[in-house]
Order: structure tokens, then sequence, then C-alpha cells
């Protein structure tokens, strides 16, 4: 994990920056090949910095850095170039996306198909139209990823098929049971509804609302506590 | 553990000011004491004035001497345009434009998504009493290109549209004087998705 990396041109992501010393952030990059990184970049405050203005969240980028520790030197960024800057609720939504990576993905450690996933929600946030589903997408494929998705297509016990018809509740840590005879207070979800969940169907606008639900409690389980800031704000410019 | 002396005292102190760590610190309070004396003498003196004497003007909320700014106060300015910025430096840039005769709210931060700074904590409240006395007219937003201006000005726009008022935004384009050529593609690429129709 602290091998000395000298990595050149990486499709990434600025998924935060903090201002350090006087000149110099600190970035949290998503990277393709490598996962989440952390780096400094020197001098990327300064007028003139090749690099202002480049350490954006949400552009695609190719990063270069090297180094061996838990921080490495960002030598080079570059803009990729494609993605308008996401504006309004499509903006505060990234910021969702990204506080979700900070707080699940632990560095260094490469998840492909979670940065395509990223990828493909941002240029879709980019582009506009309804993002519900793409958010839904990207939470389904982070928790899979990460090894926190239960299996929604099949009983937790017994491992068998849902029956579309039949009703089903998810139990912490376990998954989803037969609704019959478990508290009243878990919410109840048709099969159909997590089998079309599990294949990021959203057409039906029930399947969106109840997606919404379930990802909701398998997210804040695997926060365990943790609470976003996107999403305390998100709702509070909702609000006006 | 002991009470810390002055020097350490001085020393911590100054680790208080941004970009500033433990060696930093140690060199200037070193420099402060052995050759600045009145130097130093001078900054505790405009330190403490400072702190005593400003405070957040009513009208435009950066910083100022009596209650009212003496800007805020100038008959000369057009009280219907309200101007919006992130900090006295954005202030100061824009009046260095000399074309602005308005007035400003300085709203000392932005919002931050991540850094859990929203409404709340930036007191948008006070902009909106501000902005909806009647007097205004027209509010322009000239918080910053980044991501954070951006979410900033999306929010201020909704309240502010919401309670009756205009609200523009500044223009984002090519710097003034700029060649295509040696203009990063950023840049290009959004003057491309904001032109405007002549
Ligand atoms: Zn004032």
């Amino acid at each position: 994990m602290t091998q000395k990396q000298r990595v050149a041109n990486a499709a990434a992501y600025v998924l935060h920056a903090l201002p350090y010393r006087e000149t110099s952030l600190i970035v949290e990059l998503f990277t393709r090949s490598h996962g989440r990184i952390g780096a400094v970049a020197k001098g990327a405050k300064r007028p003139r910095s090749a690099l202002r203005g480049v350490l954006m969240e949400f552009q695609p980028l190719a990063a270069s850095w090297s180094g061996g520790g838990e921080l490495k030197t960002l030598t080079h960024a570059e803009w990729k170039g494609g993605q308008p800057m996401l504006a309004g609720r499509a903006l505060l939504l990234g910021y969702y996306l990204n506080e979700l990576l900070l707080n699940l993905l632990p560095r260094e450690d490469a998840h492909v198909e979670l940065f395509d996933a990223y990828a493909r929600s941002i240029a879709e946030l980019g582009a506009g139209g309804a993002a519900a589903p793409g958010l839904r997408r990207f939470e389904r494929i982070l928790l899979a990823e990460l090894g926190y998705l239960p299996l929604l297509t099949e009983t937790a016990e017994g491992g068998v098929a849902l029956d579309p018809a039949g009703e089903y509740v998810f139990v912490p840590d376990r998954g989803a049971l037969p609704a019959a005879g478990q508290s009243a207070h878990l919410v109840r979800y048709r099969g159909a509804v997590l089998n079309a969940i599990a294949a990021d169907d959203y057409s039906d606008p029930a399947v969106l609302q109840q997606g919404r639900q379930l990802m909701r409690t398998l997210i804040d389980q695997v926060l365990d506590g943790r609470m976003l800031n996107s999403r305390r704000i998100f709702f509070e410019m909702q609000e006006p | 553990m002991s009470v810390p002396n002055s020097l350490d005292e001085l020393i911590a102190a100054l680790r208080c000011l941004p970009g500033v760590g433990p060696k930093s610190a140690q060199r200037m309070a070193y420099h402060l004491l052995q050759h600045e004396r009145d130097g130093a003498q001078r900054l505790s003196r405009a330190l403490l004035a400072a702190l005593q004497n400003l405070r957040h003007c009513t009208r435009c909320n950066a910083f100022a001497e009596s209650e009212i700014c003496a800007r805020c106060a100038a008959p000369r300015r057009d009280a219907s345009l309200l101007c919006v910025v992130e900090t006295p430096a954005d202030l100061n840039m824009m009046e260095q434009s000399q074309l602005y005769n308005g007035l400003y709210y300085c709203l000392m931060g932005r919002i931050e998504p991540l850094g859990g700074v929203g409404p709340r904590e930036l007191q948008i409240e006070r902009l909106i009493v501000r902005a909806s006395g009647g007097e205004v007219q027209e509010v322009i937003l000239a918080t910053n290109f980044t991501n954070e201006g951006e979410a900033t000005a999306h929010y201020l726009a909704e309240v502010l549209r919401a309670r009756g008022l205009k609200v523009s935004r500044i223009a984002r384009g090519l710097p003034v004087g700029a060649e295509l050529e040696y203009t990063d593609a950023g840049t290009i690429g959004q003057a491309l998705v904001e032109r405007r129709p002549l």
C-alpha cells in the first residue's frame, strides 16, 4: 500500500480539495486505476499555477502523481473535457456522490466498475434530465462493489428466488426475508420491485420510490451513524 | 504539564494564522522579539483596536468601524442594485472595475456542501432581509465560478426570486483581451455552453 508509485495520466475526478499551507491544496482524487488517493497539489493556489482552475470537482481529468506515503504528490493534471459544469440541483447531487465516496471508499483500493458508474452519473447529471434513476444505480453499484449489498433477488435464508407477487422485508445484516411474521416496523417490498431494483429498472414510479427508501436504509446502515453534510445542506436548500 | 511561558504562548498564538505551522510560528516569534520590537508593539495595538472597533456593517456585512460603513452610507450610490460577493477581497475587485455604482452584500464565505456550511451557517436570512426591504430592485450574484460559488448562486437565486426580486448572475466567458488559441479548454467549453444570441 505504501509502495513508491509513479503514475502518469490516470483517469481521475477530484472528490474534494482542502487548502494546505499558504498556496497548496490537498486533493482527494477518485482514479480509475488506483481508486481513491490523497495528494498534495503544491502551489495549486498560486495565480499562475498550471493546476489552478483545473482541480475542480465533477470534471474528468488526467492526473499524474508520485510518492509512496499516504499522501502522494500531484505532478500534473489536465482537463479531459466533454463535461459541462454541474448546475443547480444536479450540482448538489454531485456533492452527495462525492461525500459517499469520501466516507465509504478506503484509499488505494481500485474499483473500476464503480469509477465507470461514477463517471456515467456525473455525465448524466451534466446533461440534465431525471437524476433519480442514475443516483439509485450508483448507490447500488457502490454498495455492491464495497461488499455491502445484500442479495436483492433471493431470500437471505435458503436462497429462494423471490416471488414477484410475494412480500419481503430487509433485516439488517441478513437480507430479504418473507414478510410474514416480521416486525410491522419494517418496510414491505414486493418481490417484483426488488427484482427491478436489482436490474436498475426504474421505469415504474413505484420502484423508484421504494428504491430510494431501500438504498437510504442500506446506506445509513453502512454509514453507521455518520451524517452526510451534503444531504443535510441539500434538504436545507430545498426549503426557502 | 508546566504553564506555557510567554514565548510558548506567542508561538502557539501565531499558529492560528492560515498556512502557519510550528516552524514558521517559531520564526515569526523570534523575529518579532529580536528584530522588530516596535513592529510587534504596533501589531499588538492594531490587533486590539481592530478587534474592539470593527464589526459587520448592518447593510453590507463587510467589516466597518460604525454600524453602517462609509460605502453603504454614500448618497451617490444606486441603492436599487445589490451585488452579492463572497469576500471583502472580491468586493474590492468589483470596485476596481469602476463600472458598478450600486451597493454590496458580502457573504463572508460560500455554501460548502462537504464542509458543512449551508444557508444557516452563512446567515443567508440577513441577506434576504437586506434585499427585501423594498429599496433593492435587482440582486447581482457575483460569487465565484467554482462549484461552491455556483451552488451558492443557485440557492440565492431561488430564495430571492421566490421573494419577487429580479436576480442576475455576472457573465462567464473568455477573459478580456484573450485569444482562443491561448485560452484553457475548460473556459472555452463553458463559454460555448453558455453562448448568447446576438
Ligand atoms: Zn456597508
